[in-house]
């Protein structure tokens, strides 16, 4: 049971990491390289607040604005660069703060935080993700379905033209780039005070590389096919156990595959099968 | 001396960087895809160089070898992988890309163990050459005339050679190109056989240098790389040798200096997010 | 039509995970089941493969023997790249087999987190090489069979200052755990064995090529080098140091306890000393028939990962022997009651925290093959924590 549990409360923190994502690159059409650094912040900041004494459910929103004041910052470099530049500038920003973790004492360095204190049981972590992960579902639909939906949309297609028809694409990047991260910032927050315990090697660029892979493996920008890639691709290391010594092979494997056949990802494979197109 | 010596350090790390990051740039300038399969070809070449170096004892075969198997197989990953989804986003070429990797990594450490290999007799390596306090071995050596040779032949073939002035036309208008008789899909293997030659004699080279060929030993370059041709300006080859260069020395220095502050990555990216904030488009890069 | 062949693979996956399944199920409901993990893949896979390795030999050395109380012991598998968060559901997965032994032959950082689930379930978890001193702090279950770093670190210290004599000291230090605290341990006593830092210099996991660092070791000029590192990325850098022109003496870790070692790095190995659990000329009957039994059974030659791992197998074994194979809470006591038992890196008791003390050897390398040099045994400078 505990073992269902710990590997869904990790599915859960994945679709909040992966809905995150999508509503930066999926929705906006901002490319991130770097989404773990947030991740990072958040459980870093959320950590050090509650060793210090601060309240859980206060920690844990210190790890969302934390993470989600960053965000802006970077996506104030989005109105600087764009496209593949912008995809490297956010790989460099998860570079950069890794790095800097690694060297700073007060930040545990290598050795990390530990002694995160920890106010909720297995069933409190597992209720308190997947409810996050529900609420940020909903969210995503209700922001896809509103006018700033309407309005990332045409920032992703073409934000020239959205700016000739007034729309106001620096407000939207930012807007983007902030509840996205500060999305990452929640999910680092709960994991911190759940394992008890973090390091920086957990926040690296394979960890940004993983949820991209979610949100392109479900399909990006449909909410649904995303939670459906961060499910899966959180469920196949589990499901794969017994072929320890192939695991990664299988793992890149799958990633080629459904790009080169699918490139639509799970909700490309659906629309194709049935003819609707998932939201 | 110190100072001249890192310097000498940090252009040394450049040359490596840019056999590496050239032939990222031809891809991308091509194809705009982000090709970080490039890791894999070098890592294959490595290992081919360093078996067939093992096997015979000649250091000529183990660069011969490796660059055929890489050149063999950086079109044979354009044909499967690319070629098939190029009218996609670039993100999709991207994940693909790096599931070639993912799985690949794996693949040689299934294939030739976990622990690395290593060459019998580096003699290039013990080779040692010293002046005014300075030491440098051979494979540094001929890093750096690597660096030049191949990159200068390069550049004649760029401009001199017809086929060269083919691969030009088609990186700036490919339909335009196609119109005037060029074989555009000649063109694309062509480009994806001399960036994967090129990666394979690099990943040759600093397999002796290392001393050591290991499943990850593309890891870094791929995503140094990236931000090599990035800071370059995406698709520009003079930007992309100014990049590796300087992106070079700023490690050399960076990491002695410091080293209480970031660490390798850190400061190469840092480094790249400042320059492109001041240039969104890099060193060289046009609008 | 392109989804007709992802969908054939992803049937040919699905059916490939129902066999694994299936070829998964229980061997024999007779044999004893411990827990293993360790990084089989990913980064740290080339270690993984060494403790698996020490791991295998040492059930294998107390099957032949007779097993134990008549059954065979058989290890559960399983990879962890060396994540921490990959850790946590291997843990309870153990757990919900119920497992009632568990040992982990991996680094720090999977280590830890999983220290914790254990601890909360109260079954019992064995630590072969991690050095990170919140292990065992994660609560009485939890053990561990080899150094602290911090520990190992303070026996460098001492060989450097009181047996080598050496004042002048530059660290080269690997920017991780492993590394970090090496160097705490050294800077923290150094000034008692009359050492100066001259320098620090450290480089991340994935350098190979070290230019700058031997370069500003050159101009550094110290009596004497302390180098961390694993040999995939110390190899490269004695080589570096050596061919760049720098003769002072070095002293390195555990980390580049294999032959893997001297074979990337050469010539520039000779006369390189490390600080380790693994003597080779030991004349103890455990250790000879450990190194001779590894070298026949894997061809080649065996390393401190594969002698840790093989130590909290024996441990596990033993203890289990004492206790029986169903209650958690006394195989924990009989772990605990461990007393001068003799493995490989040589003899166990742990203390009230779960740590042991173990003397510290200094192996050098000559004519390419490991040799004794000295042995720290100093209790009070080596002692682990207690809480």
């Amino acid at each position: 049971m505990d073992y269902y549990l710990s590997v869904a409360t990790f599915a859960a923190l994945n679709v909040i990491l992966a809905i995150g994502l999508n509503l930066i690159s999926g929705f906006c059409g901002q490319v991130s390289l770097g989404h773990a650094a947030f991740y990072g912040l958040g459980a870093y900041a959320a950590a050090l607040a509650s060793v210090a004494g601060v309240p859980f459910p206060l920690a844990i929103l210190g790890g969302v604005l934390v993470a989600g004041v960053f965000g802006i910052v970077v996506g104030f470099a989005a109105l600087r660069v764009r496209e593949d530049f912008l995809a490297i500038v956010t790989m460099g920003v998860g570079f950069l703060f890794l790095g800097a973790v690694r060297k700073q004492p007060w930040l545990g360095a290598e050795m990390g935080i530990a002694k995160i204190p920890s106010p909720l049981d297995k069933w409190g972590y597992a209720a308190l993700a997947i409810g996050a992960a529900v609420a940020l579902v909903l969210l995503s639909l209700h922001v896809r379905r509103s006018w700033m939906g309407r309005a990332f949309g045409a920032v992703a297609q073409d934000e020239d033209a959205a700016r000739t028809i007034g729309i106001d694409v620096a407000g939207y990047k930012i807007a983007a780039f902030f509840i996205g991260t500060a999305a990452a910032g929640l999910a680092g927050g709960i994991y911190a005070h759940m394992t008890q315990l973090i390091i920086p090697d957990t926040f690296n660029f394979i960890q940004s590389i993983t949820i991209l892979a979610m949100v392109v493996i479900g399909g990006i920008g449909s909410t649904y096919g995303v939670v459906a890639g961060a499910i899966l691709l959180t469920l196949m290391p589990e499901l794969f156990r017994f072929i320890n010594d192939y695991k990664l092979l299988v793992y890149g494997a799958l990633l080629l595959l459904v790009m080169r056949f699918s490139p639509g990802g799970l909700a490309g494979m659906i629309q194709r099968a049935f003819g609707v197109r998932l939201a | 001396m110190y100072y001249v010596e890192l310097l000498l350090v940090g252009l040394i790390w450049g040359c490596t960087y840019a056999m590496m990051a050239l032939g990222l740039t031809l891809v991308y300038g091509l194809l705009r895809i982000l090709h970080v399969a490039q890791a894999t070809v070098f890592t294959l070449g490595a290992y081919i160089g360093l078996l067939a170096a093992n096997h015979t004892g000649s250091l000529a075969a183990a660069f011969v070898t490796g660059a055929l198997a890489a050149g063999a197989l950086g079109p044979l990953i354009y044909r499967l992988v690319y070629q098939p989804i190029l009218d996609r986003p670039p993100f999709v070429a991207l994940v693909a890309s790096i599931g070639v990797l993912v799985a690949m990594e794996d693949g040689f450490r299934l294939l030739f163990g976990p622990y690395g290999l290593s060459f019998e007799n580096n003699v290039w390596f013990t080779t040692t050459y010293s002046f005014a306090g300075m030491t440098v071995n051979l494979v540094q050596v001929w890093m750096v005339v690597a660096a030049v040779l191949l990159l200068s032949a390069f550049a004649v073939f760029a401009t001199r050679t017809r086929a060269g002035v083919a691969w030009r036309a088609t990186v700036s208008d490919p339909a335009m190109a196609e119109s005037f008789g060029i074989s555009v899909t000649g063109v694309r293997y062509v480009n994806f056989l001399i960036a994967s030659v090129l990666a394979g004699v690099a990943g040759v080279l600093v397999g002796l240098l290392n001393n050591l060929v290991e499943p990850g030993m593309g890891g870094v370059i791929a995503y140094k790389g990236l931000a090599i041709i990035v800071l370059g300006g995406l698709g520009s080859v003079p930007g992309t040798l100014a990049a590796s260069l300087v992106l070079g020395v700023v490690e050399s220095y960076g990491t002695v200096f410091l080293d209480k502050l970031l660490d390798r990555d850190a400061i190469a990216f840092l480094f790249l997010i400042v320059v492109l904030m001041i240039r969104p488009h890099g060193l060289l890069g046009a609008r | 039509m392109a989804i007709v062949p992802a969908v054939k693979s992803a049937t040919a996956l699905l059916a490939a995970a129902a066999l694994g399944i299936a070829l998964a199920a229980p061997a024999s409901a007779q044999n004893i089941r411990i827990g293993f993990h360790a990084p089989l893949t990913g980064f740290a896979a080339s270690d993984g493969k060494s403790a698996l390795n020490g791991a295998e030999l040492a059930v294998e050395q107390v099957n032949a023997a007779g097993g134990v109380n008549g059954r065979k012991i058989e290890l559960v598998v399983q990879d962890d790249q060396a994540k921490a968060d990959q850790a946590v559901p291997l843990a309870n997965k153990y757990i919900g087999e119920g497992l009632k032994l568990v040992v982990s032959g991996s680094y720090s950082g999977p280590t830890r987190a999983a220290a914790g689930v254990f601890q909360n379930a109260q079954i019992p978890y064995v630590s072969a090489y991690a050095i990170h001193p919140d292990i065992t702090r994660a609560g009485n279950y939890v053990f561990r069979t080899s150094f602290m770093g911090e520990v190992q670190g303070r026996a460098a210290a001492k060989f450097v200052g009181d047996i080598m004599k050496k004042r002048k000291v530059t660290l080269v230090t690997l920017n991780n755990d492993f590394g970090q605290s090496l160097s705490a341990g050294f800077k923290e006593v150094a000034g008692k064995f009359g050492i100066q830092i001259a320098s620090e210099y450290t480089y991340a996991m994935g350098d190979r090529q070290f230019g700058s660092i031997v370069a500003s070791v050159k101009r550094d000029n110290p009596e004497m080098l302390y180098v961390s590192g694993y040999f995939f990325n110390g190899g490269p850098l004695v080589a570096q140091l050596r061919a760049g022109g720098v003769t002072a003496p070095i002293l390195g870790t555990e980390g580049f306890d294999t032959h893997n070692f001297i074979k990337i790095a050469g010539q520039a190995a000779e006369g390189v000393m490390i600080t380790t659990s693994l003597d080779r000329d030991s004349k103890s009957p455990e250790m000879r028939k450990f190194i001779d039994d590894y070298e026949k059974k894997f061809n080649t030659p065996a390393d401190m990962v594969a002698a840790s791992t093989h130590t909290a197998i024996k441990v596990a074994a033993n203890a289990l022997a004492k206790a029986g194979a169903d209650d958690p809470a006394k195989i924990r006591a009989a772990i605990a009651a461990t007393k001068d038992f003799q493995v490989a890196t040589g003899r166990i008791s742990f203390n009230e925290l779960g740590e042991i003390y173990k003397a510290a050897q200094i192996q050098v390398i000559k004519d390419g093959k490991f040799r004794h040099q000295a042995t720290i045994d100093d209790p009070q400078l080596l002692a682990p924590p207690t809480k």
